[in-house]
């Protein structure tokens, strides 16, 4: 499942975070299910193309967060996530994802009737109603 | 890199030939990382490998490799700690078949392990009766990468390691050297001009022109920190030499410039502040890094430079 996890080299936003945000977001929604034992920071530095670097401060965040715990000698597993973090964890990524589009919206002077009806827009398309 | 257990050290380093200076020369290689020299060639990077060897001697500085001070009176017991794969095969072994080589290294290390050496010599299809003379340059230099990983050295310096390597024992030997990483306390110091290469293995990237060290680098942040940006130049009265970070600029056409810095999150709220309009923007590839790096160093004293 770690495999689908992409990075945009073209992107402005520091490859750690591109990584956490993506890993956070398959623990949280529990496509990775507690107990899953992760690649070795090598591995996955080697599957990104990043260095180890990138990916151990990836690892530490996520253990600093709750998401990840690391047994010596064994590896890297996802950590049990209790109901009411997965919640916020999971509402985290989404208000993060609407913050950015905000920001993107108020950098080509959109008003926020505009934005508003975007959004509802956006809405609509995902549901199939146009 | 705090709390860093460097596997090497120079310091001041100095050596010069009639028609090459080197350093001096300041060095720190961090355990457990791949580490990739780059540089134009003739910048130093082989004596520098052979400085820590032993095979050269530095006029000035101190040399240590793995805790021990390189000194013409060292015991070369530490070099067993080290695999070496050069820059060139010996011309000399030609009528020897990379087998008795192979029995002679052996002898030389204590942890050579049989195994590995025909598991490495299975995974590089070697056919290791031939003599190396009558080896494709190819299966020669995997033979010789096979044999500097047999005894699972703690430093491994790779001089050019894909020099004459078809794509398929390429992707291989990328493969078997993030395995040889894996169990963490491994340290890779390698030369390479193949940008392909720095980007899949290194964790940190060191420049060395003309027989100077330029910075040392997280792979990452390198990548991250140097970009070119587009903006539009209507502006007349911009100084852009203040950029953060600014290494060049070129008309790019209509009133548009090409900006390229090595700051690059300093530069864009620089240029937020002046109300310029970013259109477009790039990552820069290693080799237009090194590049920006050779021009900025005819340009101005290295002393000027950050990470130096």
């Amino acid at each position: 499942m770690w495999r689908t996890i992409q990075i945009n080299e073209q992107s402005a936003e520091p490859l750690y975070h591109q990584i956490e945000v993506q890993l956070r977001a398959l623990i949280v929604s529990g496509q990775l299910g507690e107990g899953t034992l992760l690649p070795s920071i090598r591995e996955f530095a080697q599957q990104l193309k990043c260095s180890v670097i990138t990916i151990r401060r990836v690892y530490q965040d996520l253990e600093a967060q709750g998401l990840l715990r690391t047994k010596q000698g064994t590896g890297t597993f996802v950590a049990k996530v209790d109901a009411t973090d997965r919640d916020r964890h999971r509402l985290e990524s989404v208000i993060q994802a609407l913050d950015e589009a905000v920001a993107a919206a108020r950098r080509v002077q959109c008003s926020d009737d505009e934005l508003q009806q975007l959004f509802l827009d956006a809405l609509k398309r995902h549901n199939g109603e146009t | 890199m705090e709390d860093q257990d460097w596997v090497v050290q120079l310091k001041g380093v100095k050596l010069s030939r009639e028609h090459f200076q080197l350093g001096p020369l300041h060095l720190q290689v961090p355990q457990g990382y791949i580490t990739a020299i780059v540089g134009p060639n003739g910048s130093g990077k082989s004596t520098t490998f052979r400085m820590l060897l032993g095979i050269s001697k530095p006029d000035e500085g101190e040399v240590e490799v793995l805790g021990q001070q390189v000194q013409p009176e060292t015991d070369v017991g530490y070099k067993r700690g080290i695999g070496y794969l050069q820059e060139e095969s010996q011309a000399f072994q030609n009528s020897m078949r990379a087998r008795e080589k192979a029995d002679f290294a052996r002898m030389w290390h204590p942890e050579w392990d049989i195994n590995r050496y025909r598991e490495l010599v299975r995974l590089f299809d070697i056919d290791d009766s031939l003599r190396l003379g009558k080896m494709s340059k190819g299966m020669r230099r995997k033979f010789e990468l096979a044999l500097a990983l047999a005894h699972d050295p703690k430093l491994l310096l790779l001089d050019e390691p894909s020099s004459g390597l078809d794509p398929i024992a390429w992707r291989t030997m990328i493969d078997v050297l993030h395995r040889h990483m894996e169990r963490g306390d491994r340290t890779i110091l390698m030369a390479s001009h193949i940008v392909e290469e720095v980007k899949r293995l290194a964790d940190y990237i060191v420049f060395m022109i003309h027989g100077q060290v330029m910075g040392v680098f997280e792979k990452d942040e390198l990548f991250r920190s140097w970009q070119c940006l587009y903006v539009r130049a209507s502006a007349a009265d911009v100084r852009w030499e203040e950029l953060p970070g600014f290494s060049s600029r070129e008309p790019a056409g209509g009133d548009s410039v090409k900006l390229i810095t090595s700051e690059a999150s300093e530069a864009e709220l620089w240029l937020q502040e002046r109300d310029i309009t970013i259109q477009a923007r790039h990552v820069l590839e290693l080799d237009d890094i090194l590049a920006e790096l050779v021009a900025l160093r005819a340009l101005r004293s290295p002393s000027r430079m950050k990470g130096v």
